[in-house]
């Protein structure tokens, strides 16, 4: 078990969809380039910035299709000698939740990044709280109802995320950065009991407990559209 | 645009254009009603006079009583409704709500001298209630509202005289009666309260951000996690503000919460309504 205070990239591939039926996520399924969509998805991100690296999955999916294997050889391909897997014996209720399991299961502290791995982006990731944003005008062609939005005033603050509400041009790009792990399981412990929580929820909750967070401006965004 | 204005209270509801402007006619022709609105209608005009930060009271134009009827003129309001505003509110606009809120009620309660309200005044009106409530077709038989009444009884033969303060009083200030137009928020569809105090507000006010009714009564879908979030903010800062500010805060805010929700049991009908209410009051009976 891994316990510092390094900065930690979390990408929960955890997803267990009643729409998969039984089939192999298609975030596990290699591009043209033979990378796994769910690998190409952090390849956007300078990964020496990270300390420890952590792809979360389930373990139906580890033994029905041999996803850590697959994610083993990837992770050699990339020279990711400080990628680590997390199993989860069972799915989970929420992608909060995959990520609250992970940081438990490994001891994180410290600053959290969470990478969505349906898309790809490029961005300079700094330890500090922060979501990930792209301008809708800077896509030829997107699909605006799926995504949340995030609200930036004149000193760069974050001061909305909502979902699937266009309430600013910036959408989120799927990437999520924590401080400090403790905060974001403070947050997510206050707040399960509620149910069905995204993580604009979370975030939105600790903004208003007085949290800063900032934008972190990405280039080059692809949505895979694969969930 | 479409307009939708919709009231609670059963009055006929009128958006009216008269010349550029436009204005709510509220009337009722019920004879047993007719006082109540004029005095609504006053209690609305004399709160419009002072002006606050960020509080608006959508000023009265007219009140017209005739013999089978009364008819209320005042200012209508572009607004959203408090779903639509919490939906989208930032972090920084419910801050500025909270502030908004909190002055306002300090004001009620600066202009409120401490009086000491006899306990008599509220163990009548639990009689009243618990009449009410076992004349209800739906309740009298259920074991779980008889227990609700014994234990509200002990609570109530267990008040003391209050001291706290009386005088003005929204009367119903939940978000229902918000209207919320960016920073300025209007304050609709005051009542008469069979307490005159700004304590009755707090409990109003923290039957939503405490107990979320005005959720139950929101029809159309909306992201119930994201209210549920910004109100209990809003609840811990009300809370914590008149905690630390008033010794009576802390004395009676539970028995009145208490009474204004076994208030609203006596006329309820709808089942999740009541399933609603009784897990609320034995929730409350609980803490007291």
């Amino acid at each position: 078990m891994s316990s510092s205070k390094n900065f930690n990239l979390i990408v929960p591939a955890a997803s267990d969809k009643a729409g998969h039926d039984g089939a192999m996520p298609p975030i596990f399924a290699p591009g043209r380039d033979g990378m796994l969509f769910c690998v190409k998805a952090v390849t956007g991100l300078n990964l020496d910035t990270f300390d420890n690296i952590c792809f979360t999955i389930l373990r139906r999916h580890a033994e029905a299709f041999d996803i850590d294997t697959l994610l083993r050889l990837q992770f050699r391909r990339l020279g990711l000698d400080r990628a680590e897997i997390v199993v989860l014996d069972e799915p989970t209720e929420t992608q909060a939740e995959t990520i609250a399991r992970t940081i438990g299961i490994r001891g994180m502290q410290g600053p959290v990044f969470i990478k969505d791995a349906d898309g790809y982006f490029k961005a300079d990731i700094y330890p500090e709280n922060g979501v990930a944003v792209c301008p809708l005008e800077s896509l030829d062609l997107v699909d605006p109802r799926n995504k949340s939005y995030v609200a930036v005033d004149d000193m760069q603050h974050i001061t909305n995320i909502i979902e699937k509400r266009v309430v600013s041009h910036l959408f989120n790009a799927g990437g999520y950065c924590f401080g400090n792990a403790e905060d974001f399981m403070n947050a997510y412990d206050s707040l399960k009991h509620l149910g069905q929580i995204y993580l604009s929820h979370i975030i939105y909750s600790m903004l208003l407990d007085n949290n800063t967070f900032r934008p972190i401006k990405v280039s080059g965004y692809i949505d895979w559209n694969i969930k | 645009m479409d307009i939708e204005v919709k009231g609670h209270s059963g009055c006929q509801i009128d958006v009216v254009r008269e010349g550029s402007e436009l204005y709510v006619y509220k009337s009722s022709c019920d004879p047993g009603y007719l006082g109540r609105l004029v005095r609504q209608a006053e209690k609305q005009r004399e709160a419009a006079i002072p002006e606050y930060q960020h509080i608006r009271v959508p000023r009265i134009h007219a009140i017209d009583r005739t013999d089978g009827k009364v008819q209320v003129k005042m200012d209508y309001v572009y607004s959203k409704n408090f779903v639509e505003y919490f939906e989208q509110a930032g972090f920084e606009q419910v801050r500025y709500l909270i502030g908004a809120l909190i002055m306002y009620l300090e004001r009620e309660i600066q202009s409120s001298p401490l009086r000491t309200v006899s306990r008599g005044i509220v163990t009548e009106k639990f009689a009243d209630v618990k009449k009410k409530t076992l004349g209800n077709s739906i309740l009298r038989d259920d074991a779980g509202t008889v227990s609700i009444l014994e234990r509200s009884q002990a609570v109530f033969d267990a008040l003391d005289d209050m001291l706290i303060p009386v005088g003005m009083c929204h009367g119903d200030l939940t978000f229902s009666n918000i209207l919320f137009n960016g920073n300025n928020y209007y304050l609709i569809d005051f009542l008469d309260s069979f307490i005159e105090s700004p304590l009755l507000d707090i409990v109003k006010l923290r039957q939503d951000t405490a107990w979320l009714w005005s959720q139950l009564m929101y029809v159309h879908p909306f992201d119930t996690i994201r209210l549920r979030i910004a109100f209990g903010t809003i609840d811990r800062e009300l809370d914590r503000h008149f905690t630390h500010r008033y010794e009576w805060y802390g004395r009676y805010y539970r028995p009145l919460q208490l009474m204004n929700f076994l208030r609203i049991l006596q006329y309820a009908r709808e089942p999740r309504v009541i399933n609603y209410l009784k897990q609320t009051i034995n929730e409350q009976l609980k803490e007291l």
